[in-house]
């Protein structure tokens, strides 16, 4: 490896299950995003841009769909001769036999073989759920410049919300005094966003230890940083104020492809020198037929519209045929809203068909309706 | 694995496209809003399992070399296959030397290295997708020694002008090869397409070489008519030719039609090209689309009819874009009215009120232009 000599490692093995049925058959890291996207493409194309070059995907639950698009390292630039994208899941292995990943941090200790074998000075810990640009290389000038051990980044949350968060305590210098998980009284609202810079050689002296600790759960919200803390280690934060969304239920995952919509998205999807990659798909551009009324969308390759389609998303391949109408909604890759059906205040799930004249969603539900089985309309 | 080898002519040596044709070699013009022309024949090829795959190239090949790469894009395995970038220019002596014959007799040693036993040949200004192997199976089962595949249509009279035609008899024998001149409605044109031998492939070029400088490969087969049996194959399915700008322009408001635009991206034959990774295209408040065909990275807040938009084209408040071709990273700025043209990559058409040619004769604005 060369560049910043950091390596990532990206958390990616949790199921999702907030998100219903839209990760019965892939991992949340593996649903889709933003009309042609990944939410995994996130930290990954963070990554390349980053300067980074080696990039562990840490996976357990439903990882085929996952392993089989991360392994192709190229989508992001990641497969010249110096970088790659490994998919590590659980191990089989000599001493031990087969282990589970028994916690966030028990993943990397099982990997620790593969990150020693690239001999990195930090490491760089990113969850697959979150949809945010960020420059992971300015990070860690900060974490260097702090001399650090650990940098967390953070963000400013609204006080209510605070006690939903691993909230951070810092000093005025940015060191980090005090961490409390999801506290009921937060003395801060510095939220962690679950991005970790660390210096290799301290963490795996901890975590060689934790992994010997019968008490531990493994995690490193609950056990490692807390170990950081006890133990007189150097931990600063590091703010970031641009676009972070958390899209683990459905009405947060439709939320931040809402805000895609807007005038001046915050995500500035279309920087030239922050593109977010992704796998290619070979399809015509965007067909609108002759009855299309579209305002306010976001609509990408391969999408076929002859329908009216207002305030909404429309990924991969979808289609909304004549005398449909979809309002505030999210279409998934190849879905299809047959003629005359009306969708709204909805997220309809991959491949899933609207038939003819039928009706979901409604303008004042409380919560977005997921549609993930097929509606059957009029014959 | 296929048994043949590809090629893939340029067609700059024959058809000079006013305006586009300044910037690029025809292989290289974009197409659909995110392909470039060559991408069909390639695709064609990929998908028939042939991935041995020469491009030739005349003209300024900046753009077709940054294009096709390494070619991985187009499916073709790296260490198996290999896509082949032959370039060939002799313009700048006389325009009259640049025949197809020339710029194989320039790479014929590495034609003659190549082990496979048959040949398909075709072009990069022609759209149409064709399963090479289905050919190749019913070229070798005819016997025949070269195969050569038509479309037929009933408007040579005003179209396809300078194209070949094929005169064919009632078995679909080639009698001729000759030049379309518009004396007549229902003809057979000849889509550049051939399947032989390498071994006889060899013969012609060489043979022609020898006969004179001037002749392209369709001339030296034509002489070969009475010699050799030499059939035609019929293909069916989207077809156009692009050979001026006007027909460039047709081309690609052919693919507005619903059914046209099913029939040549059949999701079974994918047609792939480079991805330059844009963003999904973002339709404001005030957007009016209509009949189009949009690549993603475009921002719209004008009206938009009968068109087909390139990547990352920004469509003003008020601006009316119609019947027109809007090529990659245009600007069309607030209340400009834009009709019947084709509009080169980077221009700017941001201080004139309105850029309207006649119907049926697009205008041309010339890339990075600023109007």
């Amino acid at each position: 490896m060369s560049q910043n000599n950091m390596l990532a490692m990206i958390l990616a093995g949790g199921r999702g299950s907030r998100l219903l049925d839209l990760t019965n058959k892939v991992a949340k890291p593996a649903v889709s995003f933003g009309g042609k996207y990944r939410i995994v493409d996130f930290p990954l194309s963070n990554c390349a841009n980053s300067g980074i070059n080696v990039v562990g995907v840490l996976t357990q639950y439903e990882s085929v769909v996952l392993n089989s698009y991360v392994a192709a390292g190229g989508q992001w630039g990641l497969d010249t001769k110096d970088s790659g994208v490994f998919v590590l899941p659980p191990r089989e292995k000599a001493e031990e036999g087969f282990n589970v990943y028994r916690g966030t941090a028990d993943a990397i200790s099982q990997n620790i073989d593969f990150i020693d074998s690239y001999s990195p000075d930090y490491l760089l810990i990113l969850s697959g759920d979150h949809i945010y640009k960020m420059d992971y290389d300015e990070m860690l000038n900060y974490h260097k410049m702090q001399n650090a051990d650990l940098t967390v980044a953070v963000r400013p949350v609204p006080w209510k919300e605070a006690s939903r968060f691993g909230i951070m305590f810092a000093d005025e210098t940015g060191r980090i005094t005090e961490f409390q998980e999801k506290p009921k009284e937060p003395k801060s609202n510095l939220a962690s966003m679950g991005i970790y810079i660390f210096t290799w050689k301290t963490l795996r002296k901890v975590l060689l230890a934790d992994m010997k600790n019968p008490d531990s759960s493994h995690d490193f919200g609950n056990d490692v940083i807390p170990e950081f803390l006890n133990s007189g280690k150097k931990l600063v934060a590091y703010t970031f104020d641009g676009y972070w969304k958390d899209v683990g239920t459905i009405d947060s995952l439709w939320e931040a492809n809402m805000d895609l919509l807007g005038k001046k998205s915050e995500l500035k999807m279309d920087d030239p020198n922050w593109k977010i990659y992704t796998g290619d798909a070979s399809t015509l551009p965007q067909l609108i037929g002759p009855n299309a009324l579209i305002d306010r969308a976001y609509i990408t390759q391969g999408c076929i519209v002859d329908g009216e389609v207002h305030h909404s998303v429309l990924f991969t391949g979808a289609e909304v045929e004549e005398g449909a109408v979809v309002t505030d909604s999210v279409l998934m890759p190849g879905s299809v809203v047959e003629a005359g059906a009306v969708v709204t205040r909805a997220l309809v799930a991959d491949g899933i068909k609207i038939g003819k004249g039928a009706k979901v969603g409604s303008a004042d539900s409380e919560s977005i309706t997921l549609v993930a089985k097929r509606v059957k309309g009029e014959e | 694995m296929a048994k043949a080898f590809g090629i893939i002519t340029s067609a700059s040596n024959r058809y000079v496209v006013e305006g586009m044709q300044e910037y690029r070699p025809i292989s290289s013009f974009s197409f659909a809003g995110r392909y470039r022309l060559v991408d069909f024949p390639i695709s064609n090829m990929s998908n028939s399992n042939i991935d041995r795959i020469q491009v030739y190239i005349s003209g300024n090949p900046r753009s077709l070399v940054e294009h096709l790469g390494t070619g991985r894009h187009y499916n073709i395995n790296s260490k198996r296959g290999k896509l082949q970038l032959l370039f060939h220019d002799e313009g700048n002596i006389n325009r009259l030397y640049n025949t197809d014959i020339a710029a194989f007799m320039d790479s014929i040693e590495i034609i003659e290295r190549i082990h496979e036993e048959y040949v398909v040949i075709t072009t990069s200004n022609m759209i149409f997708t064709q399963d090479f192997s289905a050919l190749l199976d019913q070229h070798i089962k005819s016997e025949a020694d070269i195969s050569l595949l038509y479309h037929r249509v009933e408007n040579a009279h005003d179209s396809f002008r300078g194209c070949n035609i094929l005169n064919l008899n009632r078995q679909k024998g080639v009698q001729s090869i000759e030049t379309n001149m518009g004396n007549s409605k229902d003809r057979n044109i000849f889509m550049e397409t051939y399947v032989m031998k390498k071994s006889i492939f060899l013969d012609i070029i060489k043979k022609a070489a020898r006969t004179s400088s001037m002749y392209h490969l369709s001339g030296a087969v034509n002489l070969e008519a009475s010699e050799l049996d030499i059939r035609g194959i019929q293909h069916k399915g989207f077809f156009a030719a692009v050979t001026d700008l006007k027909s460039y322009y047709d081309a690609n408001l052919m693919l507005i039609n619903q059914e046209n635009a099913r029939n040549l991206f059949d999701p079974k034959w994918p047609i792939y090209t480079q991805t330059t990774d844009s963003c999904p295209t973002q339709y404001f408040e005030g957007a009016d689309v209509k009949n189009s065909m949009i690549s993603n990275g475009c921002t719209i807040e004008g009206t938009i009819e009968n068109c087909v938009i390139g990547r990352g084209v920004h469509v003003g408040k008020g601006a009316v874009i119609k019947n027109s071709v809007i090529l990659a990273y245009s600007r069309i700025g607030k209340g400009v009215l834009v009709e019947n043209q084709v509009v080169d990559k980077w221009a700017r058409i941001i201080h004139a009120n309105e850029v309207v040619s006649e119907a049926g004769k697009p205008g041309y604005v010339r890339r990075d232009d600023t109007l």
